[in-house]
Protein backbone atom coordinates (compact mmCIF):
# COMPACT_ATOMS: atom_id res chain seq x y z
CA UNK A 1 0.00 0.00 0.00
CA UNK A 2 2.90 2.32 0.78
CA UNK A 3 4.44 1.62 -2.60
CA UNK A 4 1.13 2.32 -4.28
CA UNK A 5 1.01 5.65 -2.46
CA UNK A 6 4.59 6.50 -3.49
CA UNK A 7 3.89 5.58 -7.10
CA UNK A 8 0.68 7.60 -7.08
CA UNK A 9 2.66 10.60 -5.82
CA UNK A 10 5.41 10.13 -8.39
CA UNK A 11 2.83 9.75 -11.14
CA UNK A 12 1.15 13.02 -10.21
CA UNK A 13 4.50 14.84 -10.16
CA UNK A 14 5.64 13.45 -13.51
CA UNK A 15 2.33 14.14 -15.20
CA UNK A 16 2.36 17.71 -13.92
CA UNK A 17 5.80 18.20 -15.51
CA UNK A 18 4.71 16.48 -18.73
CA UNK A 19 1.79 18.88 -19.06
CA UNK A 20 4.28 21.77 -19.17
CA UNK A 21 5.75 20.49 -22.43
CA UNK A 22 3.43 21.24 -25.33
CA UNK A 23 4.57 18.24 -27.38
CA UNK A 24 5.07 15.54 -24.74
CA UNK A 25 1.47 14.43 -24.29
CA UNK A 26 0.61 14.10 -28.00
CA UNK A 27 3.80 12.07 -28.44
CA UNK A 28 2.94 9.88 -25.46
CA UNK A 29 -0.56 9.37 -26.90
CA UNK A 30 1.07 7.42 -29.74
CA UNK A 31 2.29 4.89 -27.16
CA UNK A 32 -1.13 4.45 -25.59
CA UNK A 33 -2.30 0.93 -25.04
CA UNK A 34 1.25 -0.41 -24.78
CA UNK A 35 2.70 -1.73 -21.54
CA UNK A 36 6.34 -1.33 -20.53
CA UNK A 37 7.72 -3.38 -17.67
CA UNK A 38 10.88 -2.34 -15.83
CA UNK A 39 12.21 -5.28 -13.87
CA UNK A 40 15.00 -4.22 -11.54
CA UNK A 41 17.13 -7.19 -10.51
CA UNK A 42 19.12 -5.63 -7.66
CA UNK A 43 17.33 -4.50 -5.53
CA UNK A 44 14.35 -6.49 -6.75
CA UNK A 45 11.32 -4.44 -7.69
CA UNK A 46 9.08 -4.10 -10.69
CA UNK A 47 7.45 -1.14 -12.32
CA UNK A 48 4.87 -1.05 -15.07
CA UNK A 49 4.58 2.07 -17.20
CA UNK A 50 1.58 2.83 -19.39
CA UNK A 51 1.46 5.99 -21.44
CA UNK A 52 -1.51 7.84 -22.89
CA UNK A 53 -2.58 11.35 -23.78
CA UNK A 54 -3.01 12.25 -20.11
CA UNK A 55 0.52 11.27 -19.17
CA UNK A 56 2.10 8.22 -17.60
CA UNK A 57 0.55 5.63 -15.35
CA UNK A 58 2.91 3.87 -12.95
CA UNK A 59 1.95 0.58 -11.33
CA UNK A 60 3.76 -1.94 -9.18
CA UNK A 61 1.77 -4.75 -10.72
CA UNK A 62 -0.25 -5.21 -13.88
CA UNK A 63 -2.53 -8.14 -14.61
CA UNK A 64 -1.54 -8.35 -18.29
CA UNK A 65 1.65 -9.15 -20.20
CA UNK A 66 3.99 -6.28 -21.05
CA UNK A 67 4.81 -5.35 -24.66
CA UNK A 68 8.36 -4.53 -23.69
CA UNK A 69 10.31 -5.76 -20.71
CA UNK A 70 13.57 -4.24 -19.51
CA UNK A 71 15.54 -6.25 -16.96
CA UNK A 72 18.59 -4.67 -15.37
CA UNK A 73 20.17 -3.85 -12.01
CA UNK A 74 19.45 -0.45 -10.49
CA UNK A 75 22.90 0.89 -11.45
CA UNK A 76 22.28 0.27 -15.16
CA UNK A 77 18.77 1.70 -14.91
CA UNK A 78 20.18 4.84 -13.34
CA UNK A 79 22.84 5.30 -16.01
CA UNK A 80 20.17 4.64 -18.61
CA UNK A 81 18.07 7.41 -17.12
CA UNK A 82 20.84 10.02 -17.07
CA UNK A 83 23.02 9.15 -20.06
CA UNK A 84 22.49 10.74 -23.44
CA UNK A 85 23.80 7.72 -25.29
CA UNK A 86 21.25 5.13 -24.24
CA UNK A 87 22.18 2.58 -26.89
CA UNK A 88 25.57 1.98 -25.26
CA UNK A 89 23.96 1.22 -21.91
CA UNK A 90 21.27 -0.96 -23.50
CA UNK A 91 23.92 -3.10 -25.15
CA UNK A 92 25.63 -3.72 -21.80
CA UNK A 93 25.90 -7.31 -20.55
CA UNK A 94 23.63 -6.75 -17.53
CA UNK A 95 20.75 -5.29 -19.49
CA UNK A 96 18.12 -7.56 -20.99
CA UNK A 97 15.29 -6.40 -23.23
CA UNK A 98 12.39 -8.53 -24.37
CA UNK A 99 9.68 -7.49 -26.79
CA UNK A 100 9.39 -4.21 -28.65
CA UNK A 101 12.47 -2.17 -27.71
CA UNK A 102 11.32 0.68 -29.96
CA UNK A 103 8.59 1.34 -27.43
CA UNK A 104 11.14 1.88 -24.70
CA UNK A 105 13.27 4.15 -26.90
CA UNK A 106 10.22 6.24 -27.82
CA UNK A 107 9.34 6.74 -24.19
CA UNK A 108 12.94 7.62 -23.32
CA UNK A 109 13.04 10.13 -26.19
CA UNK A 110 9.90 11.87 -25.02
CA UNK A 111 11.28 12.17 -21.50
CA UNK A 112 14.68 13.32 -22.74
CA UNK A 113 13.29 15.93 -25.12
CA UNK A 114 11.16 17.61 -22.46
CA UNK A 115 11.23 21.33 -23.06
CA UNK A 116 9.32 22.72 -20.20
CA UNK A 117 7.35 25.87 -20.71
CA UNK A 118 8.15 27.30 -17.30
CA UNK A 119 6.94 30.70 -18.32
CA UNK A 120 3.41 29.37 -18.73
CA UNK A 121 3.46 27.85 -15.26
CA UNK A 122 4.89 31.03 -13.76
CA UNK A 123 2.35 33.15 -15.61
CA UNK A 124 -0.41 31.34 -13.78
CA UNK A 125 0.97 32.81 -10.57
CA UNK A 126 2.49 36.14 -11.61
CA UNK A 127 0.42 37.04 -14.67
CA UNK A 128 1.80 37.37 -18.22
CA UNK A 129 3.81 40.58 -17.68
CA UNK A 130 5.53 39.34 -14.55
CA UNK A 131 6.29 36.01 -16.16
CA UNK A 132 7.77 37.73 -19.22
CA UNK A 133 9.97 40.01 -17.08
CA UNK A 134 11.14 37.17 -14.87
CA UNK A 135 11.61 34.92 -17.88
CA UNK A 136 13.75 37.35 -19.87
CA UNK A 137 15.84 38.38 -16.87
CA UNK A 138 16.52 34.71 -16.17
CA UNK A 139 16.97 33.72 -19.79
CA UNK A 140 19.75 36.16 -20.71
CA UNK A 141 22.15 35.14 -17.90
CA UNK A 142 21.45 31.49 -18.64
CA UNK A 143 22.18 32.01 -22.34
CA UNK A 144 25.28 34.03 -21.56
CA UNK A 145 26.51 31.26 -19.24
CA UNK A 146 25.85 28.62 -21.87
CA UNK A 147 27.65 30.60 -24.60
CA UNK A 148 30.59 31.32 -22.31
CA UNK A 149 30.91 27.68 -21.32
CA UNK A 150 30.85 26.70 -25.01
CA UNK A 151 33.54 29.17 -26.07
CA UNK A 152 35.67 28.36 -23.02
CA UNK A 153 35.58 24.69 -23.97
CA UNK A 154 36.58 25.53 -27.55
CA UNK A 155 39.41 27.84 -26.43
CA UNK A 156 40.76 25.30 -24.00
CA UNK A 157 40.75 22.57 -26.64
CA UNK A 158 42.53 24.86 -29.10
CA UNK A 159 45.13 25.88 -26.52
CA UNK A 160 45.93 22.32 -25.44
CA UNK A 161 46.26 20.94 -28.95
CA UNK A 162 47.60 23.90 -30.97
CA UNK A 163 49.47 26.23 -28.62
CA UNK A 164 50.95 24.11 -25.88
CA UNK A 165 51.03 20.88 -27.90
CA UNK A 166 50.18 18.95 -24.74
CA UNK A 167 47.43 17.04 -26.52
CA UNK A 168 47.18 15.77 -30.06
CA UNK A 169 44.60 17.60 -32.19
CA UNK A 170 41.61 15.68 -33.45
CA UNK A 171 42.48 15.96 -37.15
CA UNK A 172 46.06 14.99 -36.48
CA UNK A 173 45.03 11.99 -34.41
CA UNK A 174 42.60 10.92 -37.11
CA UNK A 175 45.36 11.02 -39.72
CA UNK A 176 47.58 8.82 -37.53
CA UNK A 177 44.73 6.37 -36.97
CA UNK A 178 44.18 6.17 -40.74
CA UNK A 179 47.85 5.46 -41.27
CA UNK A 180 47.74 2.75 -38.65
CA UNK A 181 44.70 1.22 -40.34
CA UNK A 182 46.49 1.25 -43.70
CA UNK A 183 49.54 -0.36 -42.14
CA UNK A 184 47.40 -3.06 -40.56
CA UNK A 185 45.76 -3.82 -43.88
CA UNK A 186 49.18 -3.94 -45.62
CA UNK A 187 50.42 -6.30 -42.94
CA UNK A 188 47.40 -8.55 -43.42
CA UNK A 189 48.02 -8.64 -47.17
CA UNK A 190 51.71 -9.41 -46.62
CA UNK A 191 50.86 -12.24 -44.27
CA UNK A 192 48.45 -13.72 -46.78
CA UNK A 193 51.05 -13.43 -49.51
CA UNK A 194 53.74 -15.17 -47.46
CA UNK A 195 51.32 -17.94 -46.69
CA UNK A 196 50.53 -18.38 -50.35
CA UNK A 197 54.24 -18.45 -51.22
CA UNK A 198 54.93 -20.99 -48.50
CA UNK A 199 52.18 -23.16 -49.97
CA UNK A 200 53.88 -22.88 -53.41
CA UNK A 201 57.25 -24.03 -52.06
CA UNK A 202 55.80 -26.90 -50.12
CA UNK A 203 52.63 -28.06 -51.93
CA UNK A 204 52.34 -31.45 -50.12
CA UNK A 205 51.86 -29.84 -46.75
CA UNK A 206 48.24 -30.27 -45.72
CA UNK A 207 46.21 -27.10 -45.31
CA UNK B 1 -38.85 -23.28 -12.22
CA UNK B 2 -39.19 -22.66 -8.52
CA UNK B 3 -36.85 -20.61 -6.46
CA UNK B 4 -36.51 -22.27 -3.02
CA UNK B 5 -36.18 -18.88 -1.42
CA UNK B 6 -39.63 -17.95 -2.61
CA UNK B 7 -41.33 -21.31 -1.98
CA UNK B 8 -42.61 -20.40 1.47
CA UNK B 9 -45.74 -18.42 1.94
CA UNK B 10 -44.15 -15.92 4.28
CA UNK B 11 -41.65 -13.78 2.40
CA UNK B 12 -38.04 -14.66 3.29
CA UNK B 13 -36.03 -11.95 4.95
CA UNK B 14 -32.53 -10.68 4.44
CA UNK B 15 -30.29 -8.41 6.43
CA UNK B 16 -30.24 -4.67 5.99
CA UNK B 17 -27.39 -3.68 8.26
CA UNK B 18 -28.21 -5.43 11.54
CA UNK B 19 -31.95 -5.36 10.86
CA UNK B 20 -33.89 -8.04 9.05
CA UNK B 21 -36.13 -6.85 6.27
CA UNK B 22 -38.26 -8.69 3.70
CA UNK B 23 -36.13 -9.43 0.64
CA UNK B 24 -38.28 -7.34 -1.63
CA UNK B 25 -37.58 -4.28 0.49
CA UNK B 26 -33.80 -4.45 0.72
CA UNK B 27 -33.15 -2.97 -2.70
CA UNK B 28 -35.61 -0.21 -1.93
CA UNK B 29 -33.93 0.59 1.38
CA UNK B 30 -30.43 0.50 -0.10
CA UNK B 31 -31.67 2.83 -2.83
CA UNK B 32 -32.89 5.29 -0.18
CA UNK B 33 -29.45 5.26 1.45
CA UNK B 34 -27.69 6.06 -1.80
CA UNK B 35 -30.23 8.63 -2.99
CA UNK B 36 -29.54 10.37 0.27
CA UNK B 37 -25.73 10.34 0.03
CA UNK B 38 -25.16 10.58 -3.75
CA UNK B 39 -24.35 14.28 -3.88
CA UNK B 40 -21.65 14.13 -1.21
CA UNK B 41 -20.51 10.57 -1.92
CA UNK B 42 -16.97 11.40 -3.11
CA UNK B 43 -16.34 13.84 -0.31
CA UNK B 44 -17.48 11.31 2.29
CA UNK B 45 -15.33 8.59 0.76
CA UNK B 46 -12.26 10.79 1.01
CA UNK B 47 -13.05 11.78 4.58
CA UNK B 48 -13.99 8.32 5.83
CA UNK B 49 -10.98 6.56 4.40
CA UNK B 50 -8.54 9.46 4.63
CA UNK B 51 -8.09 9.25 0.87
CA UNK B 52 -6.94 5.63 1.03
CA UNK B 53 -9.91 4.48 -1.08
CA UNK B 54 -8.07 5.94 -4.06
CA UNK B 55 -5.19 3.50 -3.42
CA UNK B 56 -7.59 0.58 -3.06
CA UNK B 57 -9.13 1.46 -6.41
CA UNK B 58 -5.70 1.95 -7.94
CA UNK B 59 -4.71 -1.54 -6.91
CA UNK B 60 -7.95 -2.89 -8.39
CA UNK B 61 -7.07 -1.30 -11.73
CA UNK B 62 -3.56 -2.79 -11.58
CA UNK B 63 -4.83 -6.31 -10.96
CA UNK B 64 -7.55 -6.03 -13.62
CA UNK B 65 -5.01 -6.37 -16.41
CA UNK B 66 -7.26 -4.30 -18.66
CA UNK B 67 -5.75 -3.39 -22.01
CA UNK B 68 -6.42 -1.36 -25.10
CA UNK B 69 -9.60 -2.50 -26.84
CA UNK B 70 -11.03 -4.38 -23.85
CA UNK B 71 -14.68 -4.29 -22.78
CA UNK B 72 -15.01 -3.44 -19.10
CA UNK B 73 -18.12 -3.50 -16.92
CA UNK B 74 -17.98 -1.40 -13.76
CA UNK B 75 -20.93 -2.55 -11.65
CA UNK B 76 -22.16 -0.32 -8.84
CA UNK B 77 -19.69 2.11 -10.37
CA UNK B 78 -21.28 4.93 -8.40
CA UNK B 79 -19.54 8.16 -9.14
CA UNK B 80 -17.29 6.67 -11.79
CA UNK B 81 -13.80 6.58 -10.22
CA UNK B 82 -12.92 3.23 -11.77
CA UNK B 83 -14.75 3.97 -15.02
CA UNK B 84 -12.64 7.08 -15.61
CA UNK B 85 -9.40 5.11 -15.27
CA UNK B 86 -10.66 2.21 -17.36
CA UNK B 87 -11.78 4.62 -20.07
CA UNK B 88 -8.18 5.85 -20.33
CA UNK B 89 -6.79 2.33 -20.46
CA UNK B 90 -9.12 0.72 -23.00
CA UNK B 91 -8.86 3.68 -25.39
CA UNK B 92 -11.13 4.44 -28.33
CA UNK B 93 -11.30 0.85 -29.51
CA UNK B 94 -12.52 -0.38 -26.13
CA UNK B 95 -15.68 0.19 -24.19
CA UNK B 96 -16.50 0.80 -20.54
CA UNK B 97 -20.00 0.32 -19.16
CA UNK B 98 -20.79 2.08 -15.92
CA UNK B 99 -23.72 0.25 -14.38
CA UNK B 100 -25.48 1.19 -11.17
CA UNK B 101 -28.88 0.23 -9.86
CA UNK B 102 -29.30 3.66 -8.33
CA UNK B 103 -30.41 6.45 -10.65
CA UNK B 104 -29.09 9.22 -8.39
CA UNK B 105 -25.62 7.72 -8.18
CA UNK B 106 -25.56 7.05 -11.91
CA UNK B 107 -26.54 10.64 -12.63
CA UNK B 108 -23.85 12.05 -10.34
CA UNK B 109 -21.33 9.71 -11.95
CA UNK B 110 -22.36 10.59 -15.49
CA UNK B 111 -22.24 14.33 -14.81
CA UNK B 112 -18.86 14.03 -13.13
CA UNK B 113 -17.35 12.01 -15.98
CA UNK B 114 -18.75 14.29 -18.68
CA UNK B 115 -17.43 17.32 -16.79
CA UNK B 116 -13.99 15.73 -16.81
CA UNK B 117 -14.21 15.09 -20.54
CA UNK B 118 -14.59 11.33 -20.25
CA UNK B 119 -16.82 10.39 -23.17
CA UNK B 120 -16.92 8.38 -26.36
CA UNK B 121 -16.06 4.97 -25.01
CA UNK B 122 -18.28 5.02 -21.90
CA UNK B 123 -21.91 3.90 -21.62
CA UNK B 124 -24.15 4.44 -18.64
CA UNK B 125 -26.63 1.72 -17.79
CA UNK B 126 -29.04 1.50 -14.88
CA UNK B 127 -28.99 -2.19 -14.10
CA UNK B 128 -29.44 -4.71 -11.31
CA UNK B 129 -26.27 -6.70 -10.63
CA UNK B 130 -28.37 -9.86 -10.17
CA UNK B 131 -29.85 -9.60 -13.65
CA UNK B 132 -27.27 -7.94 -15.85
CA UNK B 133 -28.80 -6.88 -19.19
CA UNK B 134 -25.82 -7.92 -21.33
CA UNK B 135 -25.15 -10.86 -23.66
CA UNK B 136 -23.18 -13.90 -22.51
CA UNK B 137 -19.38 -13.84 -22.86
CA UNK B 138 -19.28 -10.11 -23.52
CA UNK B 139 -16.80 -8.44 -21.13
CA UNK B 140 -13.07 -8.90 -20.58
CA UNK B 141 -13.16 -7.41 -17.10
CA UNK B 142 -16.00 -6.98 -14.60
CA UNK B 143 -15.44 -4.98 -11.43
CA UNK B 144 -17.72 -4.34 -8.50
CA UNK B 145 -16.24 -1.95 -5.96
CA UNK B 146 -18.06 -1.51 -2.67
CA UNK B 147 -21.27 -2.74 -4.22
CA UNK B 148 -21.65 -6.47 -3.59
CA UNK B 149 -22.46 -5.78 0.07
CA UNK B 150 -25.68 -4.05 -0.93
CA UNK B 151 -26.91 -6.72 -3.30
CA UNK B 152 -29.84 -8.79 -1.98
CA UNK B 153 -28.86 -12.14 -3.53
CA UNK B 154 -25.08 -12.14 -3.79
CA UNK B 155 -24.94 -15.62 -5.35
CA UNK B 156 -27.23 -14.52 -8.17
CA UNK B 157 -25.10 -11.44 -8.75
CA UNK B 158 -21.86 -13.43 -8.90
CA UNK B 159 -23.47 -15.93 -11.29
CA UNK B 160 -24.70 -13.10 -13.47
CA UNK B 161 -21.21 -11.57 -13.60
CA UNK B 162 -19.79 -14.95 -14.57
CA UNK B 163 -22.29 -15.20 -17.40
CA UNK B 164 -21.41 -11.85 -19.00
CA UNK B 165 -17.64 -12.44 -18.72
CA UNK B 166 -15.75 -13.91 -21.67
CA UNK B 167 -13.86 -17.13 -20.94
CA UNK B 168 -10.56 -15.98 -19.47
CA UNK B 169 -12.21 -12.78 -18.31
CA UNK B 170 -11.60 -11.51 -14.80
CA UNK B 171 -13.98 -10.54 -12.02
CA UNK B 172 -12.65 -8.16 -9.38
CA UNK B 173 -14.60 -7.66 -6.19
CA UNK B 174 -13.39 -4.79 -4.03
CA UNK B 175 -15.26 -4.84 -0.77
CA UNK B 176 -14.96 -4.22 2.93
CA UNK B 177 -13.88 -7.30 4.80
CA UNK B 178 -12.65 -8.57 8.15
CA UNK B 179 -9.53 -6.95 9.71
CA UNK B 180 -6.87 -9.59 10.31
CA UNK B 181 -5.54 -8.14 13.56
CA UNK B 182 -7.70 -8.31 16.74
CA UNK B 183 -6.48 -5.04 18.21
CA UNK B 184 -6.83 -3.22 14.92
CA UNK B 185 -10.31 -4.67 14.59
CA UNK B 186 -11.35 -3.11 17.93
CA UNK B 187 -10.10 0.32 16.90
CA UNK B 188 -11.83 -0.03 13.56
CA UNK B 189 -15.11 -0.96 15.29
CA UNK B 190 -14.91 2.08 17.53
CA UNK B 191 -14.21 4.27 14.52
CA UNK B 192 -16.97 2.95 12.34
CA UNK B 193 -19.75 2.82 14.94
CA UNK B 194 -19.20 6.17 16.60
CA UNK B 195 -17.10 8.45 14.42
CA UNK B 196 -18.52 7.42 11.06
CA UNK B 197 -22.21 8.14 11.78
CA UNK B 198 -21.14 11.43 13.34
CA UNK B 199 -19.24 12.44 10.21
CA UNK B 200 -22.25 11.38 8.16
CA UNK B 201 -24.47 13.56 10.32
CA UNK B 202 -22.19 16.58 9.94
CA UNK B 203 -21.63 16.37 6.21
CA UNK B 204 -24.70 14.81 4.66
CA UNK B 205 -27.03 15.36 7.64
CA UNK B 206 -27.78 11.65 7.51
CA UNK B 207 -26.32 9.55 10.31
CA UNK B 208 -28.55 6.55 9.57
CA UNK B 209 -27.07 5.94 6.13
CA UNK B 210 -23.60 5.77 7.57
CA UNK B 211 -24.74 3.58 10.42
CA UNK B 212 -26.10 1.28 7.73
CA UNK B 213 -22.68 1.40 6.04
CA UNK B 214 -20.90 0.29 9.22
CA UNK B 215 -23.47 -2.44 9.93
CA UNK B 216 -23.59 -3.76 6.38
CA UNK B 217 -19.78 -4.10 6.43
CA UNK B 218 -20.06 -6.40 9.47
CA UNK B 219 -22.74 -8.50 7.80
CA UNK B 220 -20.76 -8.97 4.61
CA UNK B 221 -19.06 -12.36 4.16
CA UNK B 222 -15.40 -12.44 5.19
CA UNK B 223 -12.46 -13.11 2.85
CA UNK B 224 -12.64 -16.91 2.82
CA UNK B 225 -16.45 -17.04 2.58
CA UNK B 226 -16.53 -14.71 -0.41
CA UNK B 227 -13.73 -16.70 -2.02
CA UNK B 228 -15.69 -19.94 -1.68
CA UNK B 229 -18.83 -18.21 -2.97
CA UNK B 230 -16.95 -17.22 -6.11
CA UNK B 231 -15.58 -20.74 -6.51
CA UNK B 232 -19.03 -22.24 -6.05
CA UNK B 233 -20.37 -19.93 -8.76
CA UNK B 234 -17.76 -21.35 -11.14
CA UNK B 235 -14.80 -18.97 -11.01
CA UNK B 236 -11.31 -20.44 -11.15
CA UNK B 237 -7.98 -19.35 -9.65
CA UNK B 238 -9.82 -17.25 -7.08
CA UNK B 239 -7.46 -15.28 -4.86
CA UNK B 240 -7.75 -12.30 -2.59
CA UNK B 241 -5.46 -9.54 -1.34
CA UNK B 242 -6.02 -7.87 2.01
CA UNK B 243 -5.49 -4.13 2.05
CA UNK B 244 -5.12 -1.79 5.01
CA UNK B 245 -5.04 -4.67 7.48
CA UNK B 246 -8.02 -6.48 5.96
CA UNK B 247 -10.46 -3.56 6.22
CA UNK B 248 -10.78 -4.02 2.50
CA UNK B 249 -10.13 -7.11 0.41
CA UNK B 250 -9.80 -7.43 -3.33
CA UNK B 251 -10.99 -10.79 -4.69
CA UNK B 252 -10.12 -11.85 -8.17
CA UNK B 253 -11.50 -14.82 -10.10
CA UNK B 254 -11.07 -15.97 -13.68
CA UNK B 255 -13.89 -17.38 -15.82
CA UNK B 256 -12.80 -20.79 -17.13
Amino acid sequence: MLRAALLAGAERGINRILRLDPTALPRLARLSGRIIEIDCTAPAWRLFILADDEGLRLASDWGADADCRLRAPASSLLSLAVSRNKTAVLHGPEVEINGDSGLLMNLAEVLQDLELDWEYEISRWLGPVGAQLLGSSLRSPVEWARDSAGSLRQDLADYLSEESRMLVGQAEAQARFDELDDMKLALDRLEARIERLALHLNPERPE
Amino acid sequence: MTDPRKAHDAEPTTHFGYKNVPESQKAQKVAEVFHSVAAKYDLMNDLMSGGVHRLWKRFTIELSGARHGNRVLDIAGGTGDLTRQFSRIVGHTGEVVLADINASMLKVGRDKLLDKGVAGNVRFVQADAEKLPFPDNYFDVVTIAFGLRNVTHKEDAIASMLRVLKPGGRLLVLEFSKPTNQLFSKAYDAYSFSLLPMMGKLITNDADSYRYLAESIRMHPDQETLKSMMETAGFERVSYHNMTGGIVALHRGIKP
